[in-house]
């Protein structure tokens, strides 16, 4: 009992003492480098402190949902459009006021409804052997169920978030049957069980145990500046392909790590100010010069690395999306045993 | 107070979701297929690794002896999530096993090219890292056995194999199914390792249910099946133990004459388990330690690991008075409602840590409505208060045991001199318990020490962990950059176990 009486009064005079300074308390589900720079340029040139809980996107939500208008958040942040679109289909933002400067930021990476603003994008890519696979043999994610590719295709479990936005996004382009069809098709054509990262899988093609995988653009950027020499020739063994990139198709998905501003935020100004911080120049470069993401700045070019794969053409689908169709999503992972 | 959080979740349950069970009946097949195929790998990989050697162990005196008894606990220092991502890596074709082969022996490197991501091989890297618990529990039965039946068995003409499996072990089953009993929960409340792996079980689909598709009842319905499964469990390892009463003779310790000719065996016997289970991992992240040393902040170094002390030191207090007090009552009493109490403190060690977490959360915003004003979520208290149910269980065994060695005419006597209820605990009870007392708080301090979803979920603002860290890095695949917090995890918690083994031989 001495000790919980302790504890407790330290607490109690440690959120004391918070209420003198200027702040801001993120709910984030980004971990990186980049972002404790981000927030440390924040403070030095603001003087506000950047408070932060991580953890997934699905645990802070579910905090967020309980803790109501007692919530101490002020910002969400998730790397995932779906779960952008879960927090606000639970009616636990509120819409972003106009002092937040989205001017150049394309119209195809922000929410119809004003309710996130985006920070980042990455693309689900293609990686391909250079050894085994010829680039023309190659054209979209549908094309992937193609018989040619029996036993070739690599890709992670269906609990990955990524892997369920991919899905999301297919069943929207073309529709639940189509992406059921689809979804059996790839099952069919794996050369193992879903399982591992998505650096797993790259290491997967450069072992000779499958062809092509369907990985996440950003990783591939790690792979290749790795500091074990290894790791560096699994990533120089593959090529990246951008697929549904001709006129009349989709363009390649993507998906965007976003902020929201809570319902009930209590530092409301504070949590402005940081927006507008991570969405200017400056703090895109940041971005790109610490990590694999694309930035959603348009003035902004992405990391030497990432710039060499070229531009692509990208999938204009409205990425409120991703949220929307999570559900099918996983019950066609269900039906068709893509574990 | 325990149970009341884990009540507050059947507030989301309702006979819908168990009918939404029943049409995805198939699904739930091949997870519960998973779950006990993978529960069955991990407890029979742990009972071999665990059993001979403990055996072999207790009855020869060998040199180096002390040392690796010692060293046979060691692989509880490291959790099973860092231990299968660090296997994931070393068996992976770019990892260092596979590298070499190409490298040095070109011939046989194409046998070895395979994928190692297979339930078969989780099993045996749970059961690597978790058959101390058979070690342990083992190593204690065995030597209460005593000589008494070892000549006994030998005098009728049984070998040492027939002692062994005709007498030591039908002796030594309690011991062996509480062993087998908490080797089960480990491996049920596994989640990283499974997801990483891509095995689908009852956690993994009680979180898919909870978070991808929003369907809170369908979760707890799952996690209360869980429950009941791990009831049984409970209940027939406690049926069996009180069924079966055996009488030691403790004081007739086993001489160390007989058959210690075969020098090599015992080395055998104990290599394998601490090389692969402690060792290998061990080097491998310390490689990586080394490769990344430029790239680790001392600030960021100490504050995780001052947090980390913090909480864990934190939380085993509380566990260590509630237990002296709950145990002293029970002891003192002896009525049917301690019992229950004893009992429903195992309750919290029998979900998930984080459905646990969840059912926190949900709890406090009970109290929210009805009682209080501030959200305790994110409060460093609530996160003790988790803490403390989950690992409660955990402290209960070693105080537990050591206080029923006290004979019950000790607190005769001291009550006839006239001592009462706080004389008895203040005089008799902690100072003649002060070694169970101590390594109890030990073992809840390693397992705080390496506790992972509670602390995710429930994690006030910058409150970083040696294991939150960890976890951090290696899921966004960084693996090499999360070595040094592993390091640190692995290295305080080899030095409690050793400070727990030393209270224990005194």
């Amino acid at each position: 009992m001495k000790y919980l009486f302790a504890t407790m009064s330290i607490y109690l005079l440690m959120s004391c003492s918070q209420k003198n300074e200027q702040i801001v308390n993120l709910y984030s589900q980004r971990h990186y480098k980049v972002d404790e720079i981000q927030y440390e340029k924040f403070t030095e040139l603001t003087g506000i402190k950047v408070n932060i809980v991580k953890s997934n996107a699905d645990q802070l939500i579910e905090r967020l949902k309980n803790e109501d208008e007692n919530s101490p958040a002020d910002i969400f942040i998730s790397v995932d459009a779906g779960k952008l679109q879960k927090v606000s289909s639970l009616d636990l933002l509120q819409k972003l006021p106009s002092e937040i400067e989205m001017t150049n930021i394309p119209k195809l990476f922000q929410d119809i409804n004003g309710l996130w603003a985006p920070i980042t994008y990455r693309s689900r890519i293609l990686v391909y052997s250079k050894d085994r696979v010829d680039k023309k043999e190659l054209d979209t994610y549908e094309s992937l169920t193609d018989e040619k590719w029996n036993n070739r295709i690599l890709v992670r479990s269906s609990s990955n978030a990524y892997n369920q936005a991919l899905m999301a996004s297919i069943i929207a382009n073309n529709g639940v049957e189509a992406a059921e069809q689809w979804s059996a098709g790839i099952v069919n054509n794996l050369a193992r069980n879903p399982k591992g990262n998505d650096r797993d899988q790259v290491k997967a093609i450069y072992s000779g145990l499958g062809d092509v995988a369907i990985v996440n653009s950003y990783y591939i950027g790690l792979l290749l500046s790795s500091e074990k020499e290894e790791e560096r020739k699994a990533g120089e063994s593959v090529s990246v392909f951008f697929p549904n990139q001709s006129d009349e198709q989709s363009g390649t998905h993507i998906n965007v790590s976003g902020v929201a501003i809570t319902k009930y935020s209590p530092n409301r100004r504070n949590a402005i100010k940081l927006i507008n911080y991570l969405l200017s120049e400056e703090a895109q470069k940041t971005y790109v010069n610490n990590s694999f993401e694309y930035p959603v700045h348009n003035e902004v070019e992405p990391n030497e690395i990432v710039s060499n794969w070229g531009k692509f053409k990208i999938d204009s689908l409205d990425l409120n999306a991703l949220g929307h169709y999570r559900k099918d999503a996983i019950k066609i992972f269900e039906k068709t045993s893509w574990n | 107070m325990i149970s009341v959080p884990l009540l507050s979740l059947l507030s989301y349950s309702n006979i819908d979701s168990f009918q939404v069970i029943n049409e995805k009946k198939y699904l739930f097949f091949t997870s519960s297929i998973n779950t006990f195929y993978l529960l069955s790998i991990t407890i029979l990989v742990s009972l071999i690794l665990g059993l001979f050697p403990a055996w072999y162990i207790t009855i020869n005196q060998f040199k180096f002896r002390k040392t690796i008894d010692f060293l046979m606990y060691l692989p509880l220092a490291i959790p099973t999530y860092i231990m299968a991502f660090s296997y994931g890596e070393i068996l992976s074709y770019t990892g260092p096993f596979q590298t070499f082969l190409r490298f040095y022996l070109k011939p046989i490197s194409n046998f070895f090219n395979r994928d190692y991501l297979t339930i078969e091989i989780l099993g045996i890297i749970l059961g690597l890292s978790l058959y101390p618990y058979v070690y342990a529990s083992c190593r204690i039965s065995f030597s209460l056995i005593g000589k008494t039946y070892l000549n006994l068995s030998k005098s009728l003409g049984n070998n040492w194999f027939k002692t062994f499996f005709k007498v030591v072990i039908p002796l030594s089953i309690p011991a062996i199914l509480s062993a087998i009993f908490l080797v089960s929960m480990e491996v049920l409340n596994e989640y990283g390792a499974v997801k990483y792996f891509g095995i689908n079980t009852f956690t993994t689909e009680i979180f898919k249910s909870w978070y991808a598709l929003n369907d809170e009842s369908t979760a707890v319905s799952i996690a209360i099946i869980l429950l009941l499964i791990v009831f049984v469990i409970f209940s027939f390892e406690y049926f069996y133990n009180s069924r079966f009463k055996f009488n030691y003779s403790p004081n007739s310790k086993i001489d160390f004459t007989q058959n210690n000719n075969n020098i090599i065996l015992p080395y055998v016997f104990s290599f394998f388990p601490i090389i692969f289970g402690f060792f290998i991992p061990l080097i491998f992240i310390i490689f990586n330690v080394v490769d990344n040393i430029g790239s680790f902040k001392l600030v960021e170094l100490t504050s995780y690991t001052a947090n980390s002390i913090i909480i864990s030191a934190v939380s085993s207090s509380i566990i260590v008075l509630i237990l002296i007090f709950i145990l002293f009552i029970d002891n003192q009493y002896r009525s049917s409602l301690s019992k229950i109490l004893t009992l429903l403190t195992s309750l919290g060690y029998a979900l998930p840590g984080a459905v646990l977490g969840l059912s926190l959360i949900v709890f406090s915003k009970l109290l929210n409505n009805n009682i209080i004003d501030i959200s305790l979520i994110g409060s460093f208290s609530l996160l003790i208060y988790a803490l403390v149910i989950r690992f409660i269980a955990v402290g209960r065994s070693p105080l537990k045991s050591s206080i029923d060695k006290i004979p019950k005419s000790t607190f005769e006597k001291a009550q006839n001199l006239g001592l009462a209820n706080y004389g008895l605990l203040r005089y008799i009870y902690i100072p003649l318990n002060k070694l169970g007392i101590m390594s109890a708080f030990l073992l809840c301090f390693i397992d705080v020490m390496k506790e992972l979803p509670i602390t995710l979920i429930l994690m006030p603002f910058n409150f970083n962990t040696l294991s939150t860290k960890t976890y951090e890095l290696a899921v966004e695949e960084m693996v090499d950059l999360s070595s040094i917090f592993s390091l640190l995890i692995i290295g305080i918690c080899s030095l409690t176990l050793f400070s727990v083994k030393k209270y224990l031989s005194e």
